[in-house]
């Protein structure tokens, strides 16, 4: 067992190294869909945190117990539950957002990065590394889609949490909060991570 | 008359207007990840299609009858077992895990048939076909039909549903089949290094997006052309 | 036979697991949707509850009446009838949805109790084209439903209105705004004739 991350190995790998989206290439679905302002993505990050930190929890609680042709069956009951408590939270206290997240709520169920973390985390680690993990990953989460919102939201409508900060003589690209917009900065975007990848890698190598 | 003229504008809508793929953002990793060959992506599509299908049936009727507001059985089942006359019985907050599930049966129906009449296209498929449990165009479809059937006075029937899900499973069809057709032209291109893989794979999709882009307000002339020839 | 046994014992065996678990997650759900089932409804009335009054001027928000009739098309619409607070009857609220330039648009209709006048609409749902169909949801725009009158019906006219009925339409968003004024003009004549039958103050008590 002393061949698995530590706690801090596994908080720090999901922030950068592993990010759930530009590494990983995990949980596009709602990465595209929620990203064309700040508020939507962050909520979004939010309520994905929610999930992910409580689903791993569970499951190291009872990784004990997990019979091996059972366990994507468990998993799936338990983020299906937290996903459902998230959803109802929100159309309880944030309504408006609710309404503008729409079904990306619930897509959250077959966000490849919660089964997975569960699968290869969770399932086998203790609880304080499957929350580290968890926690760790959700940032990396909120990092990407964050840094995808900045860019279609200041781009497409001049502003930043719905406040101005293009002044009003910027025409506004509205392609960058439609869908064409989405798919072409997630794919810039993955390039330019690619790229500082491959330099910091290569510098490594010559250094 | 009127029906037909409906379920062809959902149709149309989900397949071509308001495409899962290059609208609504779900099915993303499948159009990614299975998009190198025409033969494998038009497999995949035609798998999600019947994926879809069958569990969109299956959860219009878990829906209709057991999880919406005001469904019958569970109406029926509180005054059998002595409830209040009139009562309204909600079970929507366990819409979604009856959606997964019936989707991850569905996907072990579609895999058992696919291995014994298409053994070829079992092995060809690898681990993607269960995967397609994951895949969040189903799970999208299901959730657009919950969505129609809130409201008691426009409850969307097993028709309608079906149009939607078809329309869906066909749009994710023509989209991932255009995808691969131009991957199988990029893998002879000259594509920048870092680019190479999912980063041009998405900047082509948000091209794809913009020209189905150009399908906005199709639906709008295809209802006036339908109105015009149901009213002749 | 001692090899079905086993197996039988351990389905339950495996499975318990399962079923435990779902007991556990089913209780904590009906935990959640007792808990937050009423706000959410709250939520969703006050979508349409909270624009009443900008509607129909003068309308008490919890004096309002939900009735469901039937259409001169033959369906079933919710339409709301709005009293002030003591009990007179000011106006309808009608929701209405309909084909727009890019997907369905739904708006709410205020009128007048004699059905006479178009008092306000709002755009509850829309999925224009931003920044030029997406201003319908605009306070300039609305207003332009303010005060017409409920026939003949409204047409929209790019230049400045010269008859009561016309409604400028928006720069750039012809379709968008002949949309609207097409769902409303079909969502007031749909329900002129049902609507009459059911006027009259009878405020509840």
């Amino acid at each position: 067992m002393s061949d698995q991350p530590t706690a801090a190995e596994r908080f720090l790998n999901g922030i950068l190294p592993e990010n759930p989206v530009y590494r990983q290439l995990l949980g596009m679905c709602p990465t595209l869909a929620v990203t064309n302002g700040m508020k939507p993505a962050i909520t979004m990050a939010g309520a994905t945190a929610f999930v992910l930190i409580m689903s791993n929890i569970i499951v190291s609680l009872i990784r004990g117990l997990l019979k091996p042709h059972l366990r994507i069956l468990v998993f799936t009951l338990t983020i299906a539950t937290f996903v459902t408590i998230a959803d109802r939270f929100l159309a309880a206290y944030m309504y408006d957002m609710s309404k503008q997240l729409g079904p990306y709520v619930p897509l959250i169920i077959v966000n490849c990065l919660i089964i997975s973390r569960a699968e290869i985390c969770a399932s086998k680690q203790s609880l304080g590394t499957a929350v580290a993990d968890a926690v760790g990953m959700s940032l990396g989460f909120a990092l990407a889609l964050a840094s995808i919102a900045t860019v279609r939201e200041i781009l497409g409508s001049g502003t930043w949490f719905g406040i101005n900060v293009l002044g009003t003589g910027w025409p506004a690209w509205g392609i960058m909060v439609l869908p064409p917009g989405a798919f072409l900065t997630l794919g810039l975007l993955l390039g330019g991570a690619e790229w500082f990848g491959k330099r910091r890698s290569s510098r490594a190598q010559t250094g | 008359m009127e029906t037909v003229s409906s379920l062809i504008l959902i149709f149309i809508g989900a397949a071509l207007i308001n495409n899962f793929v290059l609208h609504y953002f779900v099915g993303i990793c499948p159009f990614l990840g299975v998009s190198r060959k025409i033969e494998t992506a038009f497999g995949m599509g035609l798998a999600v299609t019947f994926v879809i299908t069958i569990a969109s049936i299956l959860s219009w009727a878990f829906t209709y009858y057991i999880l919406r507001p005001g469904a019958p059985l569970p109406v029926w089942v509180w005054q059998v077992m002595g409830g209040a006359e009139g009562a309204t019985v909600d079970l929507s907050v366990l819409s979604y895990i009856m959606y997964i599930f019936v989707i991850a049966s569905s996907v072990q129906f579609v895999e058992m048939y696919v291995r014994k009449f298409q053994p070829k296209l079992y092995t060809s498929f690898g681990v993607f076909l269960p995967l397609i449990t994951t895949n969040c165009a189903i799970l999208f479809a299901c959730l657009e039909i919950m969505k129609h059937l809130q409201d008691p006075t426009r409850l969307w029937g097993l028709h309608e549903a079906l149009a939607l899900a078809i329309g869906g499973g066909i749009g994710f069809t023509i989209a991932i089949s255009l995808m691969a057709g131009i991957r199988e032209e990029l893998d002879l291109a000259d594509v920048p290094a870092a680019l190479k893989g999912a980063g041009i794979a998405l900047i082509v999709a948000g091209i794809m997006a913009m020209a189905f882009m150009g399908f906005t307000g199709v639906d709008r002339g295809v209802e006036q052309a339908l109105a015009a020839l149901i009213g002749r | 036979m001692p090899e079905n046994m086993p197996e039988k014992k351990s389905y339950i065996g495996q499975a318990w697991l399962v079923i435990v678990l779902a007991f556990c997650f089913g209780g904590a759900l009906a935990f959640v949707q007792t808990t937050l089932g009423p706000k959410i409804a709250e939520n969703k009335r006050n979508e349409t509850y909270s624009v009443i009054p900008t509607l129909v001027p003068g309308a008490a928000t919890d004096r309002t009446e939900e009735l469901v009739v039937e259409g001169a098309d033959g369906r079933d619409v919710r339409v709301y009838k709005a009293f002030s607070v003591t009990g007179e009857h000011l106006g309808w609220v009608l929701p209405a949805r309909g084909q727009g330039f890019a997907d369905v648009i739904e708006v709410l209709i205020g009128q007048d109790a004699g059905l006479e006048t178009i008092t306000g609409m709002y755009v509850l749902a829309q999925k224009e084209t931003p920044g030029l169909g997406d201003f319908i949801r605009g306070e300039d725009f609305q207003s332009r439903f303010a005060g017409r009158p409920a026939q003949p019906p409204l047409e929209v006219v790019k230049t400045e209105p010269v008859e009561a009925n016309q409604i400028l339409a928006l720069t750039g968003a012809t379709i968008s705004s002949e949309s609207v004024t097409t769902i409303v003009n079909t969502a007031v004549a749909n329900l002129r004739d049902v609507l009459a039958t059911h006027s009259g103050s009878h405020a509840p008590e």
